[in-house]
């Protein structure tokens, strides 16, 4: 006998595809213009970064309930990780389009101020906003974890630093029939692949020891529709499809990146849609709720006679 | 507690700011699982289709023949820890200072779901549209649904805006089983403090550290 109310598990339903592109569009972008500074690679992958998360605002905006009202979002920055990610998300599109915009031909004989200090500097300010654009949803979810368990893993961090830089790769080996990338980026997908491998594994593994809701999410992740998602295209299309052709097809380096970000959306998507609730009341272990409703009855007593009956007919 | 009693120590503690909290006792032996609270929700806070800011379980146990039914009344726990207020980006959702009761700021809220994926009570909504239950709104809806805001999150407020004019929630003063016990669980003096302290009783999945104020009776 089950001791519990409600006790069936159920996946969150609030969040679904329009999130899941924020945070491919986010964290691809902010890995982008991470590895934009870090490999100081020509501005065009800046201005792509920047496009991705302005894109992504957009969609974010469509995923609101009040729209109008998305400027109050910056208020609580105090205690809301949420809050914290929309004030870089503004600072880092105006430090990014001031830093960009100068080294960009297109747009600098508009632009009054070139390459000065002051350009640099917002430069890397716009990159510090993007490691916090990459970083907030892992401490959010993690905020919400306790009612959805999957989410709360020390894991979380890595996973979007980790497919951030990796979304960041794949626009570049993505655009390399238009734009040369330096070859580091091949060895840092490669290294981020298996790192991001060896993550879920350990993810999975743990979550699928727990009780009760992990444990759920992970039944969930290997079970359809969730399964097609996740077994073909987060780990063949994400992961095995990109480093075979890395490794042995260099000349469909555009391929793997296109694979690689296809990974990466659908990784962050079953992410989502493996959260389930923790149940919504679980009545503790000692309370007979037998007991409840008729507290003097003995219900074995009072049908002793029916089971007796019962048992001879049977017999 | 009587309607007046409430009233008179709603006012007189006003002056202590957040030392009240409100609180709600569910005897679980006298529920009887007739959903009179869930419509005496409906009817005052006006909630649109498929909302229930207070709902009955009800689960069947044991086998046959030692078969029975139980019933487990629901609604948001006003955690004196709630995990929707931290996570809420606007200060939309907020812990009333005078009587610690979690309540949401519907011109405030930009409905971004978080509060609702938030709580582990699945205790919020929030409906897209501000459609009723038939075609056109009734007569009823259209002065009701202007309680809320579509697109913005809602729960149950413990009939705040009842509690301030010295009444009961309408789930309370419903019940016709006296099962729900409302009142101050830091007043010792209080039926529900006094109830706490003769039953034994338990909180809706206190392990999650959230310190929900309602207790289930058993």
């Amino acid at each position: 006998m089950s001791n519990g109310f409600n006790t069936e598990l159920k996946a969150q339903q609030e969040w679904s595809w329009l999130l899941t592109i924020w945070l491919f569009l986010g964290g691809s972008g902010s890995g982008l213009f991470v590895l934009y500074l870090t490999f100081g690679l020509p501005s065009f992958y800046g201005a792509v970064a920047l496009a991705l998360i302005l894109v992504g605002c957009i969609d974010l905006l469509v995923e609101l309930g009040s729209p109008f009202r998305a400027w109050r979002t910056v208020l609580r920055a105090g205690t809301s990780w949420l809050s914290r990610g929309a004030c870089c998300v503004s600072l880092f599109i105006v430090a990014a389009a001031l830093s960009v915009a100068p080294r960009l031909e297109i747009l600098s004989s508009f632009v009054p101020f070139h390459d000065s200090l002051a350009v640099q500097v917002l430069g890397w300010f716009a990159g510090l906003c993007a490691v916090v654009i990459i970083l907030y949803p892992a401490f959010f979810f993690r905020s919400t974890s306790r009612a959805v368990p999957f989410w709360n893993t020390p894991l979380l961090p890595l996973f979007f630093v980790s497919y951030a830089v990796l979304g960041g790769a794949g626009v570049m080996l993505l655009l390399t029939p238009y734009v040369s990338a330096p070859s580091q980026v091949e060895t840092l997908a490669i290294a981020l692949i298996v790192l991001n491998a060896v993550m879920v594994a350990i993810h999975l593994a743990d979550m699928r020891r727990a009780d009760g809701s992990a444990a759920e999410s992970v039944r969930l992740l290997n079970r359809a529709p969730l399964s097609w998602l996740f077994w073909i295209g987060v780990v063949l299309i994400g992961m095995v499809l990109p480093l075979v052709e890395i490794v042995f097809l260099r000349s469909t380096l555009a391929l793997a990146g296109a694979f690689i970000l296809v990974g990466g959306f659908l990784f962050r998507y079953c992410l989502l849609k493996a959260g389930v609730y923790v149940p919504i009341s679980v009545v503790p272990a000692g309370v007979d709720l037998s007991r409840l409703n008729r507290t003097s009855t003995n219900f074995e007593r009072e049908y002793a006679g029916m089971v007796t009956q019962r048992a001879g007919r049977q017999g | 507690m009587a309607v007046g009693e409430i009233a008179k120590a709603a006012s007189g503690k006003a002056e202590a700011r957040g030392s009240i909290q409100w609180s709600v006792a569910v005897d679980l032996k006298r529920c009887t699982g007739c959903q009179s609270c869930t419509i005496a929700c409906k009817l005052e806070n006006g909630t649109p289709p498929g909302v229930f800011w207070t709902r009955v379980l009800e689960k069947e146990e044991g086998t046959f023949p030692f078969a029975y039914k139980i019933f487990m009344p629901l609604r948001c726990n006003h955690c004196a820890d709630p995990p929707c207020v931290e996570v809420c980006p606007t200060g939309a959702s907020h812990v009333r200072e005078q009587d610690n009761l979690v309540l949401v700021d519907q011109n405030a809220c930009i409905g971004c779901h978080s509060c609702v994926v938030a709580c582990p009570y699945q205790a919020r909504f929030i409906p897209s549209s501000s459609k009723g239950y038939y075609d056109e709104q009734t007569p009823y809806e259209s002065v009701s649904y202007k309680k809320w805001q579509a697109g913005t999150a809602q729960k149950c407020t413990l009939c705040a805006h009842r509690i301030d004019k010295g009444l009961l929630p309408a789930c309370v003063e419903t019940c016709p089983t006296k099962a729900l016990t409302f009142g101050d669980r830091n007043d010792p003096n209080s039926e529900l403090s006094k109830l706490l302290k003769e039953r034994s009783h338990f909180q809706p999945r206190a392990e999650l550290g959230t310190d929900p104020c309602v207790y289930y009776l058993t």
